[in-house]
């Protein structure tokens, strides 16, 4: 008789990686308050340093590897003192949206299509880029399943990043693309520019762009501004700006922000950027933040031989989703 | 005007340093900024690859010409919140090629021949190194001139030492900015000209990561953008970048050591224009960004 190993997965029943390990689901079993997950495998609106195509599949190969550091149900949480739960008890990985190369449109709303219905089930979609780009059809998909799950329901928006992509259009690239993404979204219909915040911006930026941000109440706290006055408070204050009036949060996670000594592996690499602690204790800030989607882009495996900036955003995602992956020791 | 503006991807077209006009030398201008590359490396280095990093330092350049691109407005220092005036960049910076790589003495006389006739012509040399030995070339080219050093190894007890790699006899500068700054002035002598040298190495390894001789205890961006901001307010003669090795390997493809020389020379070549902030010289005014 042939005793089954019930850890050896038979092959190509779930081939790849999933994010954190989770189960691989069609998205009409998602359950209401999970993490659904959808990956952007698109780097095409980049404008420049590509590869954050390759940025999906090694999240979901760092947040696994990660993740088997930290046994579940049995590890402990050191900052929190709460323990590990078993990632299928609240993430489902939906796998990766179809990418049309060279058809933005069709891109846009295959994204947007399975955020849309993952928020209309009520779970939480985490999207996983692709360059920046991305994050505008993930947002425009939540706000569409917001709009239908309650119509009257309004987002703040964070985005921490070393860049406001705040341009209406971009050279060559014209209106959708990595440096146009956040103006996208302040065009949705359930959300104002005044629930608009951006952390982490460093170096200079675009006049223009900023007097508008600042014209119609958006805020922004630069990378001194999280030096000084330190990410707890930093984020305390923005994310009160982003959800007065509001009663959920989108949040877009840059990469790009982190200093690229730390974190080469980017697009779009910025100096005099935060640091990984820094970053960390700036999504630590939104443990209890009502999330309603969020994603993280700009993880580009190519640019980074030695992979510490795939480890360092699986990390992020660790900081973020910590409210859902753990419970109270004494909570079973 | 600048070679080519927006709609151009970055990867495309003719490159010269931050899309900068091109010019003979013949034609530089007192107070132009003149970028001159010296693909050139030592044979006797520890690793190959010097010789490719005028391109690597032109190709990040490009990533900051997006103020002449018509499409943006004029750009912001985010954290001073104060309107950067760069009309001029384009009328006074020119990229005039790099020295042809030829033998040895070949192209230490041709160096030495161009330092001499920019500095002649009152114009300053952005020269974009290759090896640290041309240095002594440009020093040579320029007489009487003082020398101000970041990074790199100490050769001249008269030089004016920023973070200078140890040797054994050199003393590191640990002390403030601030207090730096003051001794620099009290050691500058503007009847002299001027001659900056600025190698990789003065930035903490973990940091640039891309430096043939890595040093623990180098200084961040911030600090060394505030010196050459100093220094570009000095009339300066030459400054000329050495110690980056773009083919560093499995580190060619991160970009850190050009992209870090490039930020930090901008406060150089910004100051030197008469742009940037809190610059008592400055040629245009700066005006607070509406809140």
């Amino acid at each position: 008789m042939i005793t089954t190993i019930t850890t050896f997965r038979p092959p190509l029943s779930q081939p790849g990686f999933r994010l954190f390990d989770g189960p691989l689901c069609d998205m009409a079993d998602v359950n209401s308050g999970q993490i659904g997950v959808v990956g952007m495998p698109s780097d095409w609106t980049h404008s420049s340093r590509l590869g954050t195509r390759f940025g999906p599949e090694a999240l979901r190969k760092a947040t696994t590897i990660l993740q088997s550091m930290r046994p579940q149900g049995v590890s402990i949480d050191p900052d929190t003192r709460r323990r590990t739960v078993p990632a299928r008890d609240w993430l489902v990985d939906c796998g990766d949206a179809e990418v049309t190369a060279q058809d933005v449109e069709a891109t846009t709303q295959a994204i947007a299509e399975m955020t849309e219905g993952l928020t209309v089930a009520g779970a939480i979609p985490l999207a996983l880029g692709g360059d920046h780009y991305n994050s505008f059809p993930a947002c425009l998909g939540y706000s569409r399943g917001l709009a239908k799950r309650a119509p009257d329901a309004r987002f703040g928006y964070i985005q921490i990043d070393g860049h406001l992509d705040f341009s209406d259009r971009l050279g060559a690239w014209g209106s959708h693309n990595h440096a146009t993404n956040a103006r996208r979204i302040s065009e949705l219909p359930n959300m104002d520019v005044s629930n608009m915040v951006w952390v982490g911006i460093a170096g200079w930026v675009d006049g223009g762009d900023l007097a508008l941000i600042e014209k119609q109440g958006g805020r922004i706290f630069s990378a001194s501004d999280v030096h000084k006055m330190g990410a707890a408070e930093v984020m305390r204050q923005a994310l009160a700006h982003a959800m007065e009036g509001c009663d959920e949060l989108y949040l877009s996670i840059d990469i790009d922000a982190m200093d690229a000594g730390y974190l080469p592996g980017t697009g779009s690499i910025v100096h005099s950027g935060i640091t990984p602690r820094q970053y960390y204790d700036l999504l630590d800030g939104l443990a209890e933040a009502p999330l309603g989607g969020l994603d993280i882009v700009e993880v580009s495996p190519p640019l980074d031989p030695s992979e510490r900036t795939e480890f360092l955003a699986a990390e992020m995602l660790f900081r973020i989703l910590r409210r859902f992956r753990t419970r109270p020791v004494t909570e079973q | 005007m600048p070679l080519r503006s927006a709609p151009l991807p970055r990867m495309a077209g003719q490159l010269s340093f931050m899309r900068a006009q091109t010019k003979a030398i013949c034609d530089v201008r007192p107070g132009d900024l003149a970028v001159l590359g010296v693909p050139f490396e030592d044979t006797s280095a520890p690793y190959a690859g010097q010789s490719l990093a005028p391109r690597a330092l032109r190709e990040t350049s490009v990533y900051f010409g997006w103020h002449a691109n018509p499409q943006f407005s004029h750009p912001v220092d985010i954290d001073a919140r104060q309107h950067i005036q760069t009309d001029g960049l384009h009328e006074r910076l020119c990229d005039l090629g790099d020295i042809s790589p030829e033998r040895d003495k070949t192209i230490h006389t041709a160096l030495r021949a161009a330092a001499s006739q920019i500095s002649r012509n009152g114009a300053c040399a952005v020269i974009l190194g290759g090896s640290d030995q041309l240095s002594e070339t440009v020093k040579s080219a320029l007489p009487k001139c003082q020398t101000v050093q970041l990074g790199g190894m100490p050769r001249d007890a008269r030089d004016f030492h920023i973070a200078p790699l140890p040797n054994g006899s050199a003393r590191i500068c640990k002390s403030n900015t601030a207090a730096q700054l003051t001794r620099f002035s009290q050691w500058r002598d503007a009847s002299k000209p001027l001659f900056v040298r600025f190698d990789l190495s003065v930035f903490e390894t973990s940091l640039s990561a891309l430096c043939d001789r890595p040093r623990l205890g180098g200084c961040d961006l911030d600090t060394v953008a505030q010196w050459l901001s100093a220094l570009g307010q000095h009339e300066a003669s030459a400054i000329m970048l050495t110690g980056l090795n773009p083919n560093r390997p499995g580190m060619g493809v991160v970009k850190v050591g050009q992209r870090l020389m490039v930020t930090a020379l901008l406060a150089f070549i910004y100051a030197r224009l008469g742009f940037g902030i809190d610059h008592p010289g400055r040629l245009t005014s700066k005006e607070n960004v509406p809140i």
